[in-house]
């Protein structure tokens, strides 16, 4: 990776950092400081694909599974494929996620832009959802100092050890995609006053963890992992019996494809095959494993 | 040291060295920078994940009532707490509304085939239980001064001492013979059978619900039109839909909307919609056509003069199904695009194309909601609309219209005593019979207007109000506080402690929709009935408003016209049942037992999904489907047997026959619900009647311009909307939903703000002649320049402490005022200036 690009990249998430610290929701930052963020994140690459209609520039082309796995233990290749046509901007993935992975204010593992991308006269927004990428070249996991986060072998999600997480930020500040949060040990009053619901512990990598300040997740950095604690013990996720991505699983339009995309015949496969999908800031050769169908 | 932040309290950097170390054991020194992170086994624990995982407790089939959509869902419950709510894939509501799109793919293991989905609101329903806010105990209040910021000095009482003096409160109104003083307003999706029961044997005729909040002008307009109040879109079947003034995919009435609508572009549909505001439909849509509000009704009328003017109408259907069609197309003569433009901004070269493109495609369909609705004009309005339907032929075809199969529970009509029949007989407090279109949910405005001011047929004393509230969702906040002052005593029941729980006597803690029992019969196109249930006991302990309805019935004695003990005994059993929730249960099988499902409660829970879904499907054109044989050999005609239009009933009309089709092509069939039994360009039964200020109603779907026009004082347009991350004015304290939608800005576009020199993120004051609040601007050229706007459902000042002092509440801008066919609640008719602070 081109070491300038990937300074710009940790000064622009320094600015969404910022936003976070103040405790703003995200429609706030949304609104205020992040307005040129779709474009900074690499949507721009979407939008000049959409104001030429069907005929695709060739830096937005992305490539569909690669061609040779890596000769390794890599029995999987998870990754999200979303259409921004179906995408009406609800909202519930956000929510939903926040549900499965009981995570705290202002950490949302998953959160939808609805910026205007393509000036226009009447400033039409766009929908899209952004949840961590799990990128094959992860620039966040190469700079963790603890070994605690890493991509796994054998699916390719990248998780992060919160036992071994020391909250040092660098992984926020090296995504290029603004998709890690840190966990402020702020708590919702459902949790902070001691309902009921205050016992029910997140399902998080399933270590079930129940809130508690001074405890992790809190301080720790807080990612994305395609709701992992759903797979069986062969690593598999399961529609049919809802162990599934929260954020998929609820998505009103039907917009959030999940699957494998070492399987061919999948539907993520499937799709990148055959519609018009890009991949956000391409030119970092992170190589997302969300597509974005235009 | 450095990475750590001691203000957040976060631990300190050894114990986590320490942790990882033990934890993993890896070769990685912490700290150390080894750049490039090694994979190793994280921690798991397997005993909590026995304890709270997926296979864990259990997953109960219910609906939602985040909202009035009934969703269906499926609620994890862990050792009595809920734990995650999830969409239910056996309920039609959040899939299709069309049942070959939902049965294609369907199995009985998964339900539909793409499963399921549910809106941020059904996901955040969690934190509405779990609400720290909620109202836990009865409360009564000390402060005898009723005013909007006095404190009540609220004292909690026992349920014993509340239901008592509640009781004792009506039971005095009924000893005077005074029954008909008891007002008594409720939600119009949950437990209002009982309640109406209840009115009906106390002896009350002033039972509202909250539709003329919402949608009763387009009821009325698709009623005079076509005979039925509420057809639905059959969107993913379209290849032409042109939305005026509805937000489907954001303001999710129901679920599905978003997946049929986005489905059906992908299918080839073109999307229009017309809107003074880029909705997030519109964001959805190939075209976005602003137009100036309330004129939609001439925007319609210019279309159909297109449509008609080139002969691009569905001849067949309108030669055969309609009447009056030369009245309508002598009236929209002069309707031409140029006429409109001057009117609705929109320009005529626009509408030109859009009736072509709408008159070519097929099918297309037209569709309205509570953007137009909402005006002076809104009923006429809707019906020009409609009335495009008619000429596209889009009545109860796929990819239109379609007139759904409503069946489901059925409701026993209670027969009260001869001392109720006697107070029944008074007219209502609201004068909804004034209202020539009016809707049996009453006419809120009206009502709240005749407290305040003191009119109305006679003086009401007592008001019940069930998670309603009246003192933001009713316009004219001020006039609703009058109104609450004068009454002698208020009751409200509700989760939550709004403005208008602060504004009663008494206040009685409601359950959220997870710890009580409903009916939901669905908005889709045929017979589909779910179930809501407790998934938890009431959190406080709480009695289900339906079980208070019960308490009070008992309290009072109320029995019916044979003397039965109402509230007593089990309308199923017949036998005396004491335990409350034990005769509901009772109540609901007997619903369920005489209605399409013909199951009992029980029953009902153990069907996939705890929902009835009948297996006939959709069925179209159903006007057109002859009267069966056996019906018709006994069935009487109002004239020739033979002649068009000929009225066909089951038996005499003077032997109380009901009307079950008309002659229509020589052959006798079902035909449409209207008084000629077609689709009516013109309104005959109309003519005839006058509206709530006396006026003639005009028969024909005039364009007439609403009442309350921008002035050079008051030059803008204020309108509202409803967006998916809230409902109404009741979700505002949910962090959830806070996070997706923290407040309502103001929308002005950027042309108006310089106008008005204000800027983005400025605090202005909005005024009205009838009040000012303050709002934060946000600028976009989203809106319309001639309109500003904001959601509804912000600016409280009670409700909770998430709630409060976000955003803007807009209900003081506007007086209590009603369109006088509907009773329709006039939220969007107010003018407007801006003042910078």
């Amino acid at each position: 990776m081109p070491a300038n690009t990937l300074f710009e990249a940790k000064r622009e998430t320094a600015t969404v950092t910022e936003a976070h610290e103040g405790g703003p929701s995200v429609h706030e930052m949304s609104r205020r400081g992040l307005l040129d963020h779709l474009t900074k994140i690499g949507a721009g690459a979407l939008a000049a694909a959409m104001s030429v209609g069907g005929a695709l520039p060739a830096i937005a082309r992305a490539q569909a599974a690669p061609a040779s796995p890596r000769p390794t233990r890599r029995k999987f290749r998870y990754g999200m494929v979303i259409d921004t046509r179906r995408c009406v901007g609800c909202r519930a993935c956000m929510v939903a996620c926040k549900a499965e992975n009981k995570t705290p204010p202002g950490v949302f593992y998953t959160v939808v832009f609805d910026h205007v991308i393509e000036p226009r006269i009447d400033d039409k927004p766009l929908f899209l959802t952004k949840p961590c990428f799990h990128c094959e070249h992860p620039p966040c996991v190469d700079v963790c100092p603890v070994s605690a986060t890493y991509k796994r072998e054998q699916d390719g999600i990248v998780v992060v050890d919160y036992d071994r997480c020391i909250g040092c930020r660098y992984c926020m500040t090296a995504c290029p995609y603004s998709a890690r949060w840190f966990d402020f040990d702020e708590n919702y009053p459902a949790v902070e006053q001691e309902t009921r619901y205050a016992e029910v512990p997140s399902p998080e990598y399933n270590q079930f963890r129940r809130r508690e300040s001074g405890k992790s997740p809190v301080g720790n950095v807080r990612k994305c992992h395609f709701c992992m604690h759903l797979q069986d013990e062969n690593g598999e996720y399961d529609k049919a019996a809802g162990r599934w991505p929260a954020c998929a699983k609820t998505c009103t339009g039907k917009a959030i494809h999940f699957g494998d995309f070492l399987d061919p015949e999948s539907e993520v496969s499937r799709l990148v095959r055959e519609r018009v999908a890009i991949r956000l800031k391409e030119e970092l050769g992170t190589e997302p494993n969300v597509f974005y169908l235009l | 040291m450095y990475p750590f932040d001691e203000r957040t309290g976060r631990r300190r950097f050894l114990k986590v060295l320490g942790a990882a170390g033990a934890a993993a054991g890896a070769g990685t020194l912490p700290g150390c920078a080894s750049f490039g992170s090694k994979e190793h086994e994280l921690a798991k624990d397997a005993v909590a994940k026995a304890r709270w995982g997926r296979e864990a407790g259990a997953w109960i089939p219910s609906c939602c009532n985040m909202c009035g959509g009934q969703s269906g869902i499926l609620v994890h419950v862990v050792d009595g707490v809920v734990e995650k709510i999830e969409p239910n894939h056996w309920n039609p509501n959040n899939y299709s509304n069309i049942s070959s799109d939902f049965f294609d793919g369907y199995s009985e293991a998964y339900g539909c085939k793409e499963g399921g989905v549910i809106c941020p609101k059904g996901n955040a329903g969690i934190l509405q239980l779990y609400d720290p806010d909620r109202v836990k105990t009865p409360l009564k209040r000390r402060n005898p001064e009723r005013v909007p910021g006095a404190d009540p000095q609220w004292q909690e009482i026992s349920w014993e001492q509340a239901l008592d003096e509640i009781a004792g409160k009506m039971r005095a109104l009924r000893d005077a013979g005074d029954a008909h003083q008891l007002l008594w307003i409720s939600e119009d999706h949950s437990f209002t059978h009982i309640q109406d029961d209840f009115c009906k044997l106390f002896g009350t005729p002033n039972y509202g619900v909250h539709s003329n909040l919402c949608d009763v002008a387009r009821k009325a307009s698709f009623k005079v039109v076509m005979g039925h109040d509420r057809p639905l879109a059959d969107f993913i079947q379209a290849k032409y839909i042109l939305l005026f003034g509805w937000n489907p995919t954001s303001a999710t009435k129901w679920i599905f909307l978003p997946r049929i609508i986005t489905r059906a572009i992908e299918r080839g549909a073109r999307l229009v919609v017309i809107d003074p505001y880029l909705s997030d439909t519109a964001a959805k849509a190939h075209e976005w056509v602003p137009i100036r509000p309330a004129t939609d009704g001439a925007l319609a009328l210019a279309l159909g003069h297109v449509i008609v003017r080139d002969e691009l109408y569905d001849r067949e259907f309108v030669q055969k199904w309609t009447v009056g069609f030369d009245r309508y197309r002598d009236y929209i003569r002069d309707k031409t695009p140029e006429w409109a433009e001057a009117i609705t901004s929109v320009p005529a070269a626009t509408i030109e194309r859009l009736a072509r493109e709408l008159a070519a495609t097929k099918p297309a369909l037209v569709d309205v909601w509570s953007g137009p609705g909402q005006h002076s004009n809104g009923v006429q309005g809707g019906r020009a609309i409609a009335m495009l339907n008619t000429l596209v032929g889009a009545w109860d075809r796929p990819g239109g219209m379609v007139i759904p199969d409503k069946r489901g529970e059925k409701h026993t009509e209670v027969e009260p005593d001869e001392r109720a029949e006697h107070t029944l007989k008074q007219a209502r407090f609201d004068e909804l019979e004034k209202y020539p279109l009016g809707h049996k949910s009453g006419v809120y405005t009206r009502l709240f207007s005749n407290l305040a001011e003191g009119g109305g047929p006679y003086a009401a004393k007592m008001l019940m109000c069930i998670f309603q509230n009246p003192m933001m969702s009713v316009p004219g906040t001020p006039i609703v506080a009058r109104a609450l002052a004068r009454l002698e005593t208020v009751v409200v029941i509700d989760t939550m402690m709004s403005e208008t729980a602060m504004m009663a006597d008494y206040v009685l803690p409601g359950t959220v929709y997870l710890e009580r029992y409903d009916l939901n019969s669905h908005w889709v196109t045929w017979p589909v009935l779910g179930l809501r249930q407790p998934v938890v006991k009431p959190l406080f302990g709480q009695p289900a408003e339906y079980e208070v309805v019960a308490a009070l019935g008992r309290r009072l004695g109320l029995r019916d016209k044979s003397g039965k003990d109402f509230f007593r005994t089990g309308p199923l059993s017949g036998a005396p049942l004491e335990d409350l929730t034990a005769w509901y249960e009772d109540y609901l099988s007997n619903e369920l037992k005489k209605g399409a499902p013909g199951i009992t409660l029980e029953q009902l829970k153990s069907l996939p999904g705890a929902v009835w879904v009948d297996r006939g499907g959709t069925k179209y054109e159903k006007y057109a489907e002859p009267i069966p044989t056996g019906k018709l050999a006994v069935a009487w005609f109002d004239g020739d047997r033979r002649a068009d239009g000929t009225a066909v009933y089951d038996r005499p009309k003077d032997r109380g026959g009901r009307r079950i089709g008309t002659v229509i092509g020589g052959v006798p069939v079902t035909g449409f619900a209207t008084p000629s039994g077609k689709v009516e360009f013109f309104s005959a039964k109309l003519a005839e009647k006058k509206d709530a200020l006396g006026r003639a109603v005009d028969p024909r779907p005039v364009y007439a311009p609403r009442d309350w026009q921008p002035s050079p004082e008051y030059p803008l347009f204020l309108i509202n909307w409803k967006e998916t991350s809230h409902t109404h004015t009741r979700t505002q304290n949910n962090p959830w939903l806070l996070d997706i939608k923290p407040e309502n800005p103001l929308i002005v576009h950027p042309d108006t703000a310089a106008r008005f020199r204000v800027a983005d993120g400025d605090t202005v004051v909005v005024e009205s002649p009838y009040g000012s609040v303050t709002a934060r601007v946000a600028t976009s050229r989203r809106m319309h320049p001639e309109v500003v706007g904001l959601q509804h459902g912000f600016g409280h000042w009670a409700l909770g402490r998430q709630a409060r002092g976000r955003g803007t509440s807009d209900a003081a801008l506007r007086p209590a005022t009603a369109d006088p066919l509907s009773g329709m609640a006039l939220h969007k008719e107010t003018c407007v200036r801006l003042r910078r602070i």
